[in-house]
C-alpha cells in the first residue's frame, strides 16, 4: 500500500511502502508539485532505492529553481537508509520524535 | 520457505507477505525487517530489470540463520553478475553529480552481514545473511 497527497498548506504526505512498483506513481505526483516543497514522512513505512531515486530527481528539479525540498518526520530506519546513501548530506531532514 | 516468482514488480507485494509470515513463524527480530525487505527488493528488481534474456521464474528461498535470516535469490538462464562487482557509488558527491542508478546494489552490499555469489550452468544465485539482534 502506498498513498501520496498534498494538503492545503502544500505539504506532501506519503504513506506506506515506496518501492519499485510504486515509484513511478510517486514520481508522476511529485513532478506536479510546485517549487519549495515539504514532504511529511511520518507514515512512510519503507523506502527502497527506487524511492530514493524519486526523491533525488525531485530534489534536483526543485533546487534548479533555487528552491529546496524538506523531508520532515523521518523515522530512524528511513534515516538510516538516507545515511547509507549519503542523502543526509543532500537533503534538509527533520527527524520524527522518537 | 521456497517460492517461485514471476518477473514482475507486482510480485513485490507477494514478497512482503511471504517475509511477514516467515518473520512471525521464526520469531525474527522486527528490527532487521527493513534491511531484509530492502535487500530482497533490490536484488529481485535488478534481476527483473537487467536479466532480460529469460522468462524463467526467480526462486526466492528463506531459511533461519541463528537469530536472523538467510535469503537466496536464484535466476535461471542468465549471464553471470556478481552484485559485489557493481560499480561503486560516491555517496559524498554533490547533488549535481548524483544519479539514482546503482544505489540499490550498493545498499545491499553495505547493509547485509554477509553475501555470497554462485554461478553455474547459466544459473545465478545470490545468498545473503542478516543477523538477528
Amino acid at each position: 500500500m502506498f498513498n501520496i497527497a498534498i494538503n492545503d498548506e502544500g505539504v506532501v504526505a506519503v504513506e506506506g511502502r515506496l518501492d519499485a512498483a510504486q515509484a513511478p506513481r510517486a514520481q508522476e505526483f511529485l513532478d506536479q508539485v510546485p517549487d519549495q516543497c515539504t514532504i511529511d514522512m511520518a507514515a512512510l513505512e519503507y523506502i527502497s532505492s527506487a524511492g530514493l531515486g524519486v526523491l533525488l530527481r525531485t530534489h534536483k528539479r526543485i533546487m534548479s529553481g533555487g528552491q529546496s525540498l524538506r523531508l520532515i518526520n523521518v523515522s530512524k530506519h528511513i534515516n538510516d537508509i538516507f545515511s547509507y546513501s549519503g542523502f543526509d548530506r543532500l537533503f534538509e531532514i527533520e527527524l520524527a520524535d522518537s | 520457505m521456497n517460492r517461485k516468482l514471476s518477473r514482475s514488480f507486482d510480485e513485490l507485494k507477494e514478497i512482503v507477505a511471504l517475509t511477514d509470515v516467515f518473520f512471525k513463524e521464526h520469531k525474527i527480530n522486527a528490527d532487521v525487517r527493513h534491511t531484509v525487505d530492502l535487500c530482497i527488493e533490490e536484488l529481485f528488481v535488478n534481476m527483473v530489470t537487467y536479466d532480460t534474456e529469460t522468462d524463467a521464474d526467480i526462486l526466492l528461498e528463506m531459511t533461519p540463520h541463528g537469530k536472523g535470516i538467510q535469503v537466496s535469490l536464484t535466476d535461471f538462464g542468465v549471464h553471470r553478475f556478481d552484485p559485489r562487482d557493481a560499480p561503486a557509488v560516491d555517496i559524498n558527491a554533490p547533488l549535481d553529480e548524483r544519479t539514482p542508478g546503482g544505489l540499490g546494489l550498493y545498499l545491499v552490499v553495505k547493509m547485509v552481514d554477509s553475501i555470497h555469489y554462485e554461478y553455474q550452468d547459466k544459473t545465478s544465485k545470490i545468498t545473503f545473511v542478516v543477523n538477528g539482534k
